[in-house]
């Protein structure tokens, strides 16, 4: 047989019973949309969440003191004998690597702020100006931290947009006096509201000089160093020396490096998991559907068994007759793909109308993955309602009406 | 460049006498097909139903033949055995001086196509196409070209005379018209077997004359016909008839004088 005639031979006896392919058709187009619409939102998903692991700053390796024997982010508490971490490594990291284009010594804290009457308990972070680049932080008015890569102990500080209107209103707040942690601290600047990212909320948040920061805090090491590498090909190196000049300062490897790309990582397996689970549970749906097909296939064999034994009669081979009933099942599964496809793309096109933050979009990959699979499930499914077409005795067949 | 042919129509030879089938003198002389004690064993609630039992039977190109007998005689059995739509339990069958015992379905299909053409009592044409496709069917199994097809199907429709009707699905033709459709299908492959199981069964008298005119004109151009009967009217139409019961021939008559093929 000409694979035209098998086709229209197929697709005649489809729309002849047109109530039951659409039925059918919508089942698998459903399933095949359930499919592509969770793969789809866990891509957009992992897309979204590294994107918010890169606005915390491109090539960055995280120095934490104390040795981290199992993996995890540093605890920032210096054990016992350890050299602690101090500005001076900080400095000697800048004169010692020229391809770490930034480094930013780093202490940590909660402390209370006051303006007047009004009080506030926030995070304070000593940093130095680099930390604006590195981070993305902009001022809506007055400046950010002073002295470029100096660890300076001025008593100025940086106030986040919440921070200050809590304590100022709408009085402007930069040149004012505030009391850090009992300490008079002159406010030379607010941010913009930058909101929360991985957990910290930078508009709820005081800034001051990394000198300052330690002092206030009362604290002798400093929480991280964080050092920015020029490109994602330098960062190797910059590990290497960084870690070079460490161990020569403090005699001993008694710090931790993490690199952004080693957290990248595992969010990146841990998304890949979530979503391929999800698909998973979705593809019951169109195992669910290929059930369907192959009850339609095998009630059409069954009303049709008089057709099959008339092609037999008139020189159909076995072979003949299960193509024309695989090929049934497969454009059958066709033209739920189709459907399926069209539906998710509008899906698609819907959700980034309405949330165009959320980074969902058509995953070439995936839409072929899911409609390859689609078609596979036609032909196994279709396979044995075929085979039972193809195998009636065409005596006992021709019994039956046409 | 051809040899003179037989006289298309009444077959001039012998005389009103019944002569055994082999000594034939037909002017279509050699053998078509042969049965050799063939027996087809059904196994029906535990006990087996013999529906040939040992029929031995040999056929020359050009006969017409009529089967006749009760129902569950075995005439549709010695009807789908000589189609290949049934293989023996035992015995040989050789068709065109092939032996069709041993082949596979994809074979028998074959043979079937190549050789074998089928008219039904209930016509068995596929309601949701034309005339011309339901014609067209056996050219589409045996894969041949779309233009050879329709070329074709108007011949085979139009020596049937319904070309004209060509574009009728089966629900607006008459009975008649259905079997003529279905006879130029059985035709369209152009098979040297003709088989008809009760051909004229659902049709009216008139009706019926007019289709077995028919069968006898294709019987006149050489065509072998094998046809299933109940009706002696028709039966007595066909050059031998042969009497079947329970499973055996019972009668194997050559009727030296038959009817005009008008």
């Amino acid at each position: 047989m000409r694979a035209l005639d098998v086709v229209r031979l197929a697709s005649e006896s489809l729309v002849l019973h047109r109530v039951r392919t659409v039925l059918t058709l919508t089942a698998i187009a459903i399933g095949l949309t359930s499919v592509l619409a969770l793969t789809g939102m866990g891509e957009a998903a992992k897309r979204y969440v590294l994107g918010q692991f890169a606005s915390v700053g491109s090539y960055l390796i995280t120095v934490s003191p104390g040795r981290i024997e199992t993996s995890g982010l540093g605890s920032g508490a210096g054990m016992a004998g350890e050299r602690p971490l101090t500005i001076d490594d900080a400095d000697a990291i800048r004169r010692q690597v020229p391809q770490a284009v930034r480094v930013v010594p780093l202490s940590l804290g909660t402390a209370s702020v006051e303006y007047e009457s009004r009080r506030r308990d926030v995070y304070l972070a000593g940093a130095t100006s680099e930390f604006a680049a590195m981070r993305d932080l902009t001022v809506q008015s007055g400046s950010f931290l002073p002295g470029g890569s100096r660890a300076g102990r001025e008593h100025v500080v940086v106030l986040g947009a919440k921070l200050a209107r809590e304590l100022f209103g709408d009085t402007p707040a930069a040149g004012k006096s505030v009391r850090v942690a009992e300490a008079k601290f002159r406010v030379i600047g607010v941010m913009d509201s930058k909101g929360t990212s991985l957990g910290v909320d930078f508009d709820d948040m005081a800034l001051v000089p990394a000198g300052a920061g330690m002092a206030l805090l009362g604290q002798s090491n400093l929480h991280h160093i964080l050092v920015q590498a020029a490109s994602a090909e330098a960062l190797p190196r910059v590990s290497e020396q960084l870690r070079a000049v460490l161990t020569d300062r403090h005699q001993e490897e008694d710090f931790t490096l993490i690199t952004q790309d080693a957290m990248l990582a595992t969010v990146r397996g841990i998304l890949d998991v979530l979503t391929l689970s999800l698909s998973a549970i979705a593809a019951l749906s169109l195992l669910v559907a290929g059930v369907g097909i192959m009850n339609v296939m095998l009630v059409s064999v069954s009303e049709r068994v008089g057709e099959i034994g008339l092609l037999k009669s008139l020189g159909g081979r076995p072979g003949d007759i299960r193509v024309l009933f695989l090929t049934e099942a497969a454009a059958l599964c066709a033209l739920g793909a189709i459907a399926g496809l069209a539906a998710h793309l509008v899906m698609v096109a819907a959700a980034r109308a309405l949330w165009p933050a959320f980074p969902i979009r058509p995953e070439p990959l995936w839409l072929a993955g899911g409609v390859l699979f689609v078609l596979g499930l036609g032909i196994l499914f279709g396979w044995l309602p075929a085979r039972s077409a193809a195998r009636w005795p065409a005596a006992d067949a021709l019994r039956k009406r046409v | 460049m051809n040899p003179p042919e037989p006289a298309p129509s009444p077959p001039p030879e012998p005389s009103s006498s019944t002569v055994p089938a082999p000594a034939l003198g037909h002017t279509h002389g050699d053998e078509l097909l042969r049965l050799e004690s063939v027996t087809r064993v059904y196994p029906m609630g535990g006990t087996a139903v013999k529906a040939l039992d040992g029929v031995s039977l040999s056929l020359r190109r050009g006969e017409f033949v009529a089967v006749m007998g009760p129902s569950g005689s075995g005439k549709s059995t010695l009807l789908n055995v000589l189609g290949c739509l049934d293989t023996p339990t035992s015995g040989r069958y050789v068709l065109e001086g092939r032996e069709v015992q041993g082949l596979t379905e994809a074979q028998l299909a074959d043979v079937r196509r190549k050789s074998v053409g089928f008219i039904f009592q209930s016509y068995h044409l596929v309601p949701r196409m034309t005339a011309a496709r339901n014609v067209e069917l056996p050219l589409v199994l045996a894969g041949i070209a779309p233009a050879t097809r329709r070329e074709r199907v108007r011949e085979v429709l139009d020596a049937v005379g319904l070309e004209p009707r060509a574009t009728h699905r089966p629900d607006q033709l008459s009975g008649g018209e259905r079997q003529r459709v279905a006879i130029a299908r059985a035709m369209a492959a152009r098979p040297s077997l003709l088989l008809a199981d009760e051909p004229t069964g659902n049709l009216d008298t008139r009706t019926a004359d007019d289709i077995m005119a028919l069968l006898q004109r294709l019987h006149a151009g050489g065509l072998t016909i094998v046809m299933v009967t109940h009706d002696p009217r028709m039966g007595a139409r066909a050059e031998r008839r042969i009497g079947m019961v329970d499973g055996r021939l019972a009668s194997d008559v050559v009727l030296a004088h038959v009817e005009s093929t008008r």
